[in-house]
């Protein structure tokens, strides 16, 4: 499952941090390689949006090209598994991509809501606290239903 | 206004206050064109209203000639309908009125709910020509405003008016370089909000169950399969690039899993459960307070 490009805001910026846990990323073109290779002591830097590159690379850049990956991090359900996929250019990361694995039913409803988001409790304020001049709501409503509303709270008293 | 230095042009149009604001004043001849398509929309489509075109559809078996926009009302729809599997659905009038909500205002239920008939039993529509097969109250409520926003947008475009907002009570779209910012009413509490989102070139509507509500539960968004109002779903705003879908996919949200509509239409949405949770999508992503 690839996520649509319009929809991915969330899940990019997401993205940088995971990409973090999954530095073990190589080019497609040599992943079955890489994949089984150990992480190499690189890490992004979520943010910056810019390769760092310490430890061992001998050439100190990466190439161009899409990296892809799975990495694996510990949720209450136990070990889990997301696909992340990078796309570099110029040694700086141009496109992020996750690809979603869930291993177990309730991990799906989980890792869904974390592409898409949720809120606990909504939280109000006043309106005359809040700097805008609409509001999006249920729609005011004509004459005849609010005065049949006030009709019929009157004969219920 | 939504600008400083902005004009207003406010007037009543099926059922609910209109809003429509420019850089500069609305000249007459716009005003008037604006006032005939939202006069032309309520005869046409006004299920409260004995002289509507729909309106003969519930005396008796017949065929009506929409307006041309109404292939575009069919295709939604028809799609919704089908997305939903038929809890959404144009025939809900007449479980809306066994509920009291019909155009006499009773307000009081006539008994238990009823279902919706089925599309396939009773409806032939097809493009701006729908026939009944028996008498039936067809209630485009669902897309009919978002579909005159974008009609009301038309008027102002051809007249080459680029920058404007135009607000009917909260189904909003928004032309022009500056982006708006709107306050998203909170459920429960119309002088509160939940969030605040900006909206630029496009479309946000809203549905929600506080306020067509008339007690004991009963409220103007129900499941055409059981003929009962929603009980899980307190509020939905979408996002999308006409007030038409918008609509539409706002009032789809209380009856469909996001998910399902995110397959088949490019909007942004956000859900607020009756145990006061939220779900929404990227597009709504940092715009709830906390």
């Amino acid at each position: 499952m690839t996520t649509p490009l319009h929809k991915s805001i969330l899940v990019g910026a997401a993205g940088l941090t995971l990409a973090g846990s999954v530095a073990a990323c190589a080019p497609s073109t040599q992943a079955s390689a890489a994949q089984s290779s150990t992480p190499q002591g690189t890490s992004t830097q979520a943010g910056a949006g810019k390769l760092a590159t310490t430890g061992s690379s001998s050439s100190g850049s990466y190439k161009d090209g899409t990296y892809s990956a799975d990495g694996s991090y510990t949720s209450p359900n136990g070990q889990e598994t997301v696909g992340v996929q990078l796309t570099l250019s110029g040694g700086s990361i141009s496109g992020v991509d996750i690809t979603v694995h869930p291993s177990n039913p309730n991990t799906k409803k989980f890792q869904g809501e974390f592409k898409d988001g949720i809120a606990a409790q909504i939280v109000g304020k006043k309106l005359d606290d809040i700097n805008v001049s609409k509001v999006a709501g249920s729609s005011l409503t004509s004459g005849g239903f609010n005065q049949a509303v006030e009709t019929i709270k009157s004969e219920a008293k | 206004m939504p600008h400083a230095g902005w004009s207003d042009f406010a007037f009543d149009g099926i059922g609910t206050r209109w809003e429509i604001s420019t850089p500069k004043p609305l000249p007459s001849p716009v005003r008037r064109s604006l006032l005939g398509v939202v006069e032309d929309y309520d005869r046409s489509y006004s299920r409260f209203r004995t002289d509507s075109l729909i309106a003969r559809l519930a005396r008796e078996p017949g065929t009506v000639v929409l307006p041309a926009g109404a292939s575009e009302l069919e295709v939604l729809f028809r799609k919704l309908y089908r997305l939903s599997r038929g809890a959404m659905t144009p025939l809900i009038g007449s479980s809306l009125e066994q509920l009291g909500y019909g155009a006499d205002y009773a307000l009081r239920p006539r008994g238990h709910p009823v279902p919706a008939p089925r599309w396939e039993d009773v409806l032939e529509w097809n493009g701006s020509k729908i026939s009944a097969s028996a008498p039936l109250v067809l209630d485009i409520g669902a897309a009919g405003k978002g579909q005159l926003v974008d009609l009301v947008a038309a008027v102002l475009r051809s007249a080459r008016i680029t920058e404007f907002l135009v607000d009917a009570s909260g189904d909003m779209l928004h032309s022009g370089a500056e982006p708006l910012g709107v306050a998203l009413e909170h459920p429960y509490d119309p002088t509160q909000a939940i969030g605040v989102v900006e909206l630029h070139d496009g479309a946000l509507c809203a549905s929600a169950a506080n306020r067509r509500a008339w007690g004991d539960g009963l409220h103007h968004v129900l499941d055409g399969a059981t003929g009962r109002p929603v009980e899980t779903v307190v509020a939905t705003w979408t996002m999308a690039p006409s007030a038409l879908e918008a609509d539409a996919l706002a009032t789809a949200l209380f009856l469909v899993d996001p998910k399902v509509l995110d397959e088949e239409f490019d909007f942004s949405w956000l859900k607020v459960y009756s145990d006061g949770h939220a779900a929404y999508s990227a597009g709504f992503e940092g715009t709830l307070f906390t």
